[in-house]
C-alpha cells in the first residue's frame, strides 16, 4: 500500500510537469492540478471497480491521496502568487499595440493559425486591430482591441438606459414558484391578472413568466401537443 | 489554510497506516515462515504429528487474519498461500517427504513475498 501511496505522489508530480512543459495550449479551462486529477482519477476508480481480484483500497488509497495533493496545491497557489506562477504558468502577452511577438509565440508554442482562429472566434480579422492578445494560463486567448475599434457604450454617448435587473422565473412548465413571486414583492392576485391579461387560463398553461426588478412580464404560454 | 492542514494531515495518516501495515504484515509473515520451517525439521526428523500440529497453527494464524489480508492484498496472492496450506497439510498426511518439503519451501516464498512485495525499497517504487 505504502508503494502505491507513493507511487501516486511521484506521478502525480510527473504528470504535471509534463502538463506545465507542455504548454498552455494542452491546459484547456481547468488548472494543470485539476486536469492531473480528472485525467488519473477516473482510471483509478475504473481498475478495482472491473477487477475483483484487486482490494478496493488500491483504488481508494492512491484516490484519496491525488484529492489531499490537489486540496494541498489549491490552498498553496491561492496564498502565494510565487508558488501559483510556478505550477500555473504566468499569462503571456502574444500581440501588443497590433505587433506579434513572436518570441512569445515560440515559447508558447502557439502558432499563427491558431491565433488567426482565436481572432477569428471573437470577431476579429485585423490584426492591427488588437491593442493586446493574452495567452492566459487556462489556455483561453483574451483579445483586447484599441479603444477607437471598441463597440460605443450608452455612456460614452450621453444615455441613461434604464436597468431591467434579473428576471427571476416565476412560472417554470406549469410550476408556479412561489417564493420567487414573494420575494419580487408581489401575490397571487397579480399573477392572476396578469394571466388574464395574456389571455391565459391558469397557471398549467404557462411555459415561462419571469418578472424583472421594473416588474416588467415575459409570458411564453405552453404549446398544444399534436 | 484550514483546508491545508487537513491535506496534510490525511496524506501524513495515509502514509503512517501504510508504514504500519508493513510492519504487521513483516511480523505476521515472520511468524508463519517461522512456524512452517519448525514443521519441515519436524517432518524430516518423521515427527508427522508435531509438524502437521505445526502447520495446522500456521493456517490458523493465517486464518484469524483473512479479513485483513483480503482486504489489503491482491486477491491472488492470497488464494495461492490458501491452497499452499491445503496442499502441503495434504502431503503431510500422505508422509511423503519429498513433496511435501518442496510444497512447504513454495509456501514459506510465497508468504516472504507477500511482505517484500509491500517492503518501502526503491526498487519497489520504480
Amino acid at each position: 500500500m505504502v508503494i502505491a501511496f507513493l507511487r501516486t505522489i511521484i506521478l502525480y508530480a510527473f504528470i504535471i510537469i509534463g502538463i506545465r512543459l507542455m504548454g498552455k495550449r494542452q491546459v484547456g479551462e481547468l488548472e494543470p492540478s485539476e486536469l492531473v486529477l480528472a485525467l488519473l482519477i477516473a482510471d483509478l476508480a475504473a481498475v478495482p471497480m472491473q477487477d475483483f481480484g484487486i482490494p478496493l483500497l488500491t483504488g481508494l488509497i492512491p484516490i484519496l491521496t491525488l484529492l489531499c495533493l490537489t486540496m494541498a496545491l489549491s490552498v498553496l497557489t491561492m496564498r502565494s502568487v510565487r508558488f501559483r506562477a510556478v505550477l500555473c504558468g504566468r499569462p503571456s502577452v502574444i500581440v501588443e499595440n497590433g505587433k506579434l511577438r513572436q518570441n512569445e509565440m515560440k515559447k508558447n508554442r502557439f502558432t499563427l493559425d491558431e491565433l488567426m482562429e482565436e481572432l477569428r472566434m471573437q470577431g476579429i480579422t485585423d490584426l492591427s486591430t488588437v491593442k493586446y492578445a493574452i495567452l492566459e494560463t487556462n489556455g483561453q486567448l483574451s483579445v483586447l482591441p484599441y479603444a477607437a475599434q471598441q463597440p460605443v457604450t450608452a455612456q460614452q454617448m450621453g444615455l441613461t438606459p434604464q436597468e431591467p435587473g434579473l428576471p427571476m422565473v416565476i412560472i417554470n412548465d406549469g410550476r408556479l414558484i412561489t417564493r420567487s413571486l414573494h420575494s419580487r414583492g408581489l401575490n397571487e392576485e397579480w399573477l392572476e391578472k396578469q394571466l388574464r391579461q395574456h389571455h391565459v387560463k391558469g397557471t398549467q398553461d404557462v411555459f415561462l413568466l419571469t418578472v424583472d426588478e421594473e416588474n416588467r412580464v415575459y409570458l411564453s404560454k405552453k404549446e398544444v401537443e399534436k | 489554510m484550514k483546508r491545508l492542514w487537513i491535506a496534510l494531515i490525511l496524506l501524513a495518516a495515509i502514509f503512517t497506516g501504510t508504514l504500519l501495515h508493513i510492519r504487521s504484515l513483516h511480523g505476521f509473515t515472520d511468524t508463519l515462515g517461522r512456524l512452517l520451517e519448525q514443521a519441515d525439521e519436524l517432518a524430516a526428523a518423521e515427527d508427522w504429528a508435531q509438524a502437521r500440529a505445526l502447520t495446522v497453527q500456521a493456517k490458523e494464524v493465517w486464518a484469524d487474519r483473512d479479513v485483513y489480508l483480503h482486504v489489503l492484498l491482491r486477491h491472488a496472492d492470497t488464494d495461492a498461500i490458501c491452497a499452499g496450506f491445503r496442499e502441503t497439510l495434504a502431503l503431510l498426511d500422505s508422509r511423503e517427504y519429498g513433496e511435501y518439503a518442496a510444497a512447504n519451501a513454495r509456501l514459506v516464498t510465497q508468504i516472504e513475498l507477500l511482505y517484500e512485495a509491500e517492503q518501502l525499497t526503491l526498487k519497489n517504487i520504480f
